[in-house]
């Protein structure tokens, strides 16, 4: 993973407000809109629910796997799986394979597209830097982990104490 | 072409013609967008002496240049027409993503006007536009309804505009929603849509906003959302929505208890932020790109209503059908009667001032359980507002009263002089639950002098009296002088609304959100003609961004000019200015405070070049805005104004 960091997401922060899509679509693309952008914001408005849907950086990727060409291939220099646009083709099994539904196809250029971690962005990917609620957070997944460990066992502690007392 | 999309949409639901519109560039530079594109479609389209549910009369829904990029909060929409609560000029403004939908599917406006036969509502599908059947959607919730439409489309990710009952039984002050819950609360036009037999619109758009400068556009937007994050207002949003407002009202003694008659109470804790997200917030919600996100969605845990959801509530919701109706003790009481005003498509604001005037008439012997039909209207019977809001949305018995409004109610139960002592509006709207004599004098100004009536704490949003303490330097900054900082002064004040009441109409015309121009000040006017020529690739300059807000001010103005409203009607209710504020709790800051209106307004009539005797715009000031078809429409009516059978005329709406 690059420089052992990862975009890590925390649905249950997630206020659904998109401010991760209009940067990585102005980003990347030098306009703003939904369909240019890496990461998709899903809403269920009915329930006051919001989830953010970011590419995972999965090590044994499935984009890479099945793409025929070998444009989507893991960057053994940058650690992640990244998609050559020159030797994309558009066929969409990348897209149709991510398990998450994060890859998109280019409505300019026909290609997929898919999230690189901003590469060369000082401050690291726009998505997490611009995020207000602290769902997308770029840290070590295992520093991640650990803190969210530590959260859980807390709130348990205190449903247990709570109980005791009342 | 770069940030506008270019062309407005046009429906008719009588004929069923549906037309695009190419915007020139001229009149986008001249109205830049949202707000002024619909004011200006409202003074030219609709003329004084029409009904407002007059098939003829039109609604427009419009979004900005910046709508749907990047800016901070782009996803506002301005929902105008002619208000059939006040019955003059109305427009209300909505967050939510729909606008940015709006703005992807290709339009910067949407005007509709006609009425269907049967309920109909609109699918804007990019370039495809058609008008689909709706009766089974009529007299659902939006939440229903959102869902059906949904389902039907086959588009789960679709943005969708909706009424709710209120608007389809044209309560007078109905409102309107996107995403289910984000409301453009205000002047009624719900009740106008509903009045098409148009029950919503819903959008899907897959295209993108094109950015001139994208570079420079990063940079401004970096720089922004940096500022933002250790920002203190946008910490208080954040954490405890805009219920962090309620301990700061209840110390500074404008918390509005029993319609105003107090300014605090010692339980206003109850209701306050700290304490809804200890107790009953499911969830944070963000409109549209922002970096603030001071949306709330509220699960109810115990008692009577455990087990209700909805989206919300925000200051101005849940204080009117809570503390001004004198519910306080228990807050799920306050979270429930937000709930149905939200589910029967009412604004809040508008159904607790309507609600807690009857019940001060109720209280001063005005009206009995006579005329309300058994209903016992004391202050804080929380039993009676339940029942009386689905009665005022579907207008049955002392409802259908009530569902007029607050000054039409008071008129046709026959009260007088005295009803309209205790509406607490000013040109038929019902106040927002800030009270001059504490929130600021500023405010107060704004109340009297606002284009969309009785309100507004939305027409200046004149935060620097109130956060002028967390910003130091920023009064100077933005006036020039830092004295304007406290609230309850008037030193300063008349500028302060003048040039806030410009600033905000163009931060409208952009359709970005005030709370991050008006409330943090995260966002000032360099940095917004910095986005606004980043996105168009324009060269508007600080002075031009003034000057379009003044020009839709003179606008809307105008249009309350031309059916005979001016400086006569530029009041805030008498209890603001003769009852002194008593003392609700010990810690209170301004006891004894009346508010001094009278003061401020000669100067504020000078920044704005009114005529000191009709209050009506002046001829030149309206020629320098390039609104020369305004002076023309207005010379006749000077003198009409001033005439003694015009004088003699009490106008509580229009």
């Amino acid at each position: 993973m690059s420089n052992g960091k990862a975009l890590v997401y925390n649905q249950e922060k997630c206020t659904g407000c998109r401010s991760c899509v209009v940067g990585c679509s102005l980003y990347h693309d030098g306009e703003c809109g939904k369909v240019v952008s890496r990461v998709a914001v899903v809403r269920n408005e009915r329930f006051g629910e919001s989830f953010v849907v970011g590419c995972d950086m999965c090590t044994d990727a499935p984009c890479a796997a099945v793409c025929p060409t070998g444009a989507c291939a893991m960057d053994t220099v940058a650690g992640i799986t990244k998609i050559n646009a020159e030797k994309c083709i558009g066929c969409k099994e990348c897209a149709m394979a991510c398990p998450f539904g994060v890859i998109n196809m280019h409505y300019k250029t026909g290609k997929a597209f898919k999230c690189d971690l901003c590469e060369g962005r000082d401050a690291g990917p726009v998505c997490a830097d611009w995020c207000p609620s602290g769902a997308i957070t770029y840290t070590s997944p295992n520093i991640a982990f650990k803190a969210k460990r530590r959260v859980k066992l807390m709130e348990r502690l205190e449903a247990v104490k709570a109980g005791e007392e009342g | 072409m770069y940030g506008w999309a270019g062309q407005r949409l046009r429906v008719d639901l009588s004929t069923g013609t549906i037309t695009k519109e190419p915007l020139s560039y001229e009149y986008r530079r001249k109205w830049i967008g949202g707000r002024g594109f619909n004011s200006d479609i409202i003074y030219n389209e609709v003329p004084a002496n029409l009904d407002p549910f007059d098939p003829k009369a039109r609604v427009c829904f419009g979004v900005g240049p910046v709508s749907g990029t990047a800016a901070p909060s782009t996803g506002r929409v301005t929902v105008t027409c002619k208000s059939p609560l006040t019955g003059g000029f109305g427009d209300s403004n909505m967050g939510g993503h729909w606008g940015a939908e709006l703005k992807y599917a290709g339009y910067d406006q949407i005007v509709v006007q006609g009425r269907a036969k049967h309920p109909v509502y609109i699918w804007v599908d990019d370039d495809k536009v058609e008008i689909r059947d709706a009766r089974h959607l009529w007299g659902k919730f939006p939440r229903e309804a959102d869902q059906m439409i949904k389902e039907e489309l086959g588009d789960e990710d679709i943005h969708i505009v909706l009424i709710g009952p209120a608007g389809e039984n044209m309560v007078r002050f109905a409102c309107t929603f996107n995403d289910v819950w984000r409301a453009a609360g205000r002047t009624g036009h719900g009740g106008v849509i509903g009045s098409k037999n148009l029950k919503g619109i819903a959008v899907r758009g897959s295209g993108t906003v094109k950015i001139a400068n994208p570079k420079a556009m990063m940079d401004v937007c970096n720089r922004l959302r940096q500022t933002f994050k250790p920002d203190p207002m946008k910490i208080g949003l954040y954490e405890f929505g805009s219920l962090c407002l309620i301990n700061v009202a209840n110390r500074d003694g404008w918390f509005p208890w029993r319609n105003f008659q107090g300014g605090a109470h010692p339980l206003a804790n109850n209701m306050s932020g700290e304490t809804h997200a200890k107790t009953v917030l499911k969830h944070r919600e963000g409109c549209f790109a922002c970096p603030i996100c001071c949306g709330r969605f509220t699960h109810i845990k115990e008692g009577k209503w455990a087990g209700e959801e909805f989206g919300g509530p925000e200051y101005e919701h849940a204080v009117p059908t809570g503390p001004r109706v004198g519910i306080i003790e228990d807050a799920n009481d306050i979270w429930h009667n937000a709930r149905l005003t939200n589910d029967y498509g009412m604004d809040g604001i508008e159904t607790g001032g309507v609600i807690s005037a009857a019940m001060e008439w109720y209280e001063k012997g005005l009206i009995t359980t006579k005329e309300t039909g058994g209903l016992e209207l004391e202050w804080g019977n929380a039993e009676v507002v339940d029942k009386l809001i689905p009665m005022i949305a579907t207008r049955k018995g002392f409802g259908a009263i009530l569902a007029e409004g607050a000054d039409r109610a008071s008129d046709k139960l026959g009260l007088g002089d005295k009803g309209h002592y205790y509406t607490l509006t000013t040109r038929g709207m019902t106040l927002p639950g800030d009270d001059p004599r504490g929130l600021g004098f500023g405010y107060g100004l704004s109340f009297a002098m606002g284009t969309r009536g009785g309100c507004d704490h939305l027409r200046s949003l004149c935060c620097l009296e109130l956060s002028g303490a967390l910003y130091p330097g920023l009064n100077t900054k933005i006036l020039g002088d830092e004295r304007p900082n406290k609230p309850v002064t008037t030193v300063g004040k008349p500028y302060m609304v003048f040039y806030e009441e410009n600033q905000k109409a163009t931060t409208d015309c952009l359709q970005v959100c005030c709370f991050t121009t008006h409330w943090s000040y995260a966002v000032l006017t360099p940095d917004q003609v910095e986005y606004l020529n980043a996105v168009t690739g324009l060269d508007f300059t600080e002075e031009e961004f003034q000057e379009i807000g003044e020009r839709v001010y003179n606008l809307e103005r105008a249009y309350w000019a031309r059916q005979m409203s001016g400086a006569r009607e530029d009041v805030v209710p008498e209890r603001f200015t003769t009852e002194p504020m008593p003392q609700g709790v010990d810690f209170q800051t301004n006891v004894g405070v009346v508010f001094p209106l009278s003061e401020m307004l000669k100067k504020y009539y000078k920044y704005r070049e009114y005529e000191p005797g009709t209050g009506f715009p002046g001829e030149r000031k309206l020629k320098q805005l390039g609104l020369d078809y305004v002076a023309k429409d207005l010379a006749p009516l000077r003198s009409k104004y001033l005439s003694e059978s015009e004088k003699k005329k009490k106008k509580y709406y229009y």
